[in-house]
């Protein structure tokens, strides 16, 4: 929005102007900023089909508009007399080089933490992290303190509730609690609750001679796996792979009526080892060749999103910055004279 | 359930009527705009009456299923273009191009299931109210921009002369069409901003190339187009008018076409 006569010479002056202010007229022209504009269509077009094209078809003409607003600062006196308009501009250059900065330091990933264990920092079930991924996840913990999740009539998802722990910089342990549009936020990680979610099974294994461990299993996510409640398990510190299934009988999420998630009251996890089958209850055991396994109880697991991009409060305010300013122009432009006159 | 449609469909009939009476009025050379505003004031007390009441019941806004997303949008749009017709009454003729715009979203209105939808939980927001708001002024004055083109183009055509020949020339209405051509860019612009902060809150992530945001920022892209094209060739109002359709032709198809046919996360979300 560059506001000059048609064909109007930008730069001051009867004589040919030098070389390079010709070269920068060119560079800045509305011309070539609705060129670059329309460049930018197919580019979007390649973005929106193609993850892979989402950085240099995009990059191209968003650069060249980067250049063309530059070159008209330089060389068109009409665009330097427009302070609102200028800042919406720079605001607009500003963005783009936010969210280039944050394209090659974001981290995404997703990971899983049974109610009551601690997320260490660093293992995430899955990461998507860029090439300069900056942030300090290693230092992140945070512990699942239990959830609450609605389901209104249909089983479809209601509200979250997430309660959370961490230690603060002073060691005080706090908590809060988190779930759907509210995030954890922790050394600018934020950490979203999500859909998957579901039923961990805990055993104690103590080896012969040796101190027990406390294991869940993170069956498969409920109840969008309503009817696949198994999963194979490595006994810890053995070869020994076990088939583990929840069994029970009770309507969790009735579709006839509001209901919540919870974990069923009575149940029974059946283990298998090969031939072998037992039927276990909380408080029973069985005795394997490397050790004992006991059932503890049934604890559920929380699947959690992550997303690490250091730019999001930058952008928030260069984003404000522009509106603001595009506004002031308009409003400063349009008062000279009445809508109705 | 049963009094408000009631109420709804008494709106709709008020609605209808003030727009044949605009349109009658243009095409027959005479001045009707107070019975034209009296009758779309009187559709809007009922609308709103009616939104009212499903809002009371079901406890949440019209942002849900296409019946709540018709109804508000065909609100906020007759609200937009109220207050220009009455602040601007100038262009009141454009209610004979505004009101069959708006007299396609009634029909498919009431071609829609009016049955209530699940209100997810990432709604419990203030974004919601803020984006969609922001989404409905844009629209609002991309219609009112394209009432105005509306008359540019029907004086080229040489349709309801008589009328249109008291009021401002092509150039005037043009600058006036440019006004809520920027007032909508502002507008695009706050709700493309919105909803990214909505989306990082709602999603994790505040852009992702769904097929709405891809269609919004396209949108976006075409309105900065269309007011750089005026800056830099000066076209005539003619030219600018069917800018401005295709503008409003591709904000329309964003808002109702695209969020109907894709079954991202944002489907049904305008």
């Amino acid at each position: 929005m560059i506001e000059s006569a048609p064909g109007q010479s930008l730069a001051s002056g009867g004589s040919t102007p030098p070389v390079f202010l010709r070269g920068a007229t060119w560079l800045g022209s509305l011309k070539l900023t609705l060129a670059l504009l329309v460049l930018l269509v197919p580019a979007i077009v390649l973005a929106y089909n193609s993850e892979a094209w989402r950085s240099w078809p995009l990059a191209v003409p968003l650069t060249g508009l980067a250049l063309n607003l530059l070159a008209a600062l330089a060389s068109n006196p009409a665009f330097r007399r427009q302070t609102a308009l200028i800042v919406f501009h720079l605001a607009l250059v500003a963005l783009l080089l936010l969210i280039a900065a944050g394209r090659v330091s974001y981290l995404k990933g997703t990971l899983e933490v049974t109610e009551g264990a601690w997320f260490e920092g660093g293992a995430l079930t899955s990461t998507d992290a860029a090439r300069w991924h900056v942030g300090d996840l290693d230092q992140v913990r945070f512990t699942n303190l239990g959830f609450t999740i609605d389901y209104a009539p249909g089983i479809r998802r209601d509200t979250t509730r997430n309660r959370v722990g961490w230690i603060d910089e002073s060691g005080r342990m706090r908590e809060a609690t988190v779930g759907d549009q509210y995030p954890l936020v922790l050394e600018g990680y934020r950490f979203y609750t999500s859909f998957n979610k579901g039923f961990a099974p805990t055993f104690t294994f103590t080896p012969a001679g040796g101190q027990a461990i406390l294991g869940a299993v993170h069956l498969p996510s409920y109840p969008i796996h309503e009817y696949e409640q198994t999963r194979e398990w490595s006994l810890p510190g053995t070869r020994r792979t076990l088939w583990i299934l929840l069994d029970f009988d009770e309507t969790i999420l009735d579709p006839a009526q509001p209901s919540a998630f919870r974990v069923p009251s009575d149940f029974r996890v059946i283990v298998r080892d090969d031939a072998e089958r037992w039927e276990l209850r909380p408080g029973e055991s069985i005795d394997l060749p490397e050790g004992r396994l006991e059932l503890v109880g049934l604890r559920t697991w929380m699947g959690y999103n992550v997303f690490y991009d250091w730019t999001l409060p930058w952008l928030a305010a260069t984003a404000a910055l522009a509106v603001i300013s595009l506004g002031w122009h308009f409003a400063t432009k349009f008062r000279r004279k009445a809508w109705d006159a | 359930m049963e009094r408000e449609l009631q109420i709804l469909w008494a709106a709709i009939v008020a609605y209808v009527l003030g727009g044949v009476l605009a349109i009658f009025g243009v095409a027959l050379g005479r001045r009707q705009g107070r019975f034209v505003l009296g009758l779309l004031l009187a559709g809007m007390a009922l609308h709103t009456a009616s939104l009212a009441l499903r809002w009371q019941r079901l406890e949440h806004g019209p942002f849900i299923t296409l019946f709540e997303i018709l109804s508000s949008n065909v609100w906020s749009l007759m609200l937009v273009f109220l207050v220009a017709y009455w602040r601007i009454p100038k262009i009141r003729p454009s209610a004979a191009v505004v009101m069959p715009v708006l007299f396609v979203l009634m029909g498919w209105l009431m071609l829609a299931h009016p049955g209530e939808g699940h209100f997810p939980p990432t709604y419990r927001t203030p974004w919601l109210f803020i984006h969609i708001g922001m989404a409905k002024v844009f629209l609002g004055a991309t219609l009112v921009a394209l009432g105005i083109a509306g008359i540019v183009l029907l004086r080229r055509f040489g349709i309801a002369k008589q009328r249109f020949a008291t009021l401002p020339d092509d150039r005037r209405l043009d600058e006036l069409a440019y006004r809520f051509m920027a007032l909508a860019l502002v507008f695009d612009t706050l709700m493309l901003i919105t909803g990214a902060i909505w989306a990082q809150d709602a999603w994790g992530r505040y852009w992702a190339w769904d097929p709405l945001e891809t269609w919004s920022f396209v949108t976006w892209l075409l309105l900065a187009f269309a007011i750089h094209l005026r800056l830099t060739y000066r076209p005539q109002p003619v030219r600018n008018a069917w800018m401005i359709v295709a503008v409003f032709v591709l904000a329309f198809l964003t808002f109702f076409g695209v969020p109907f046919v894709s079954e991202s996360p944002h489907k049904g979300a305008v």
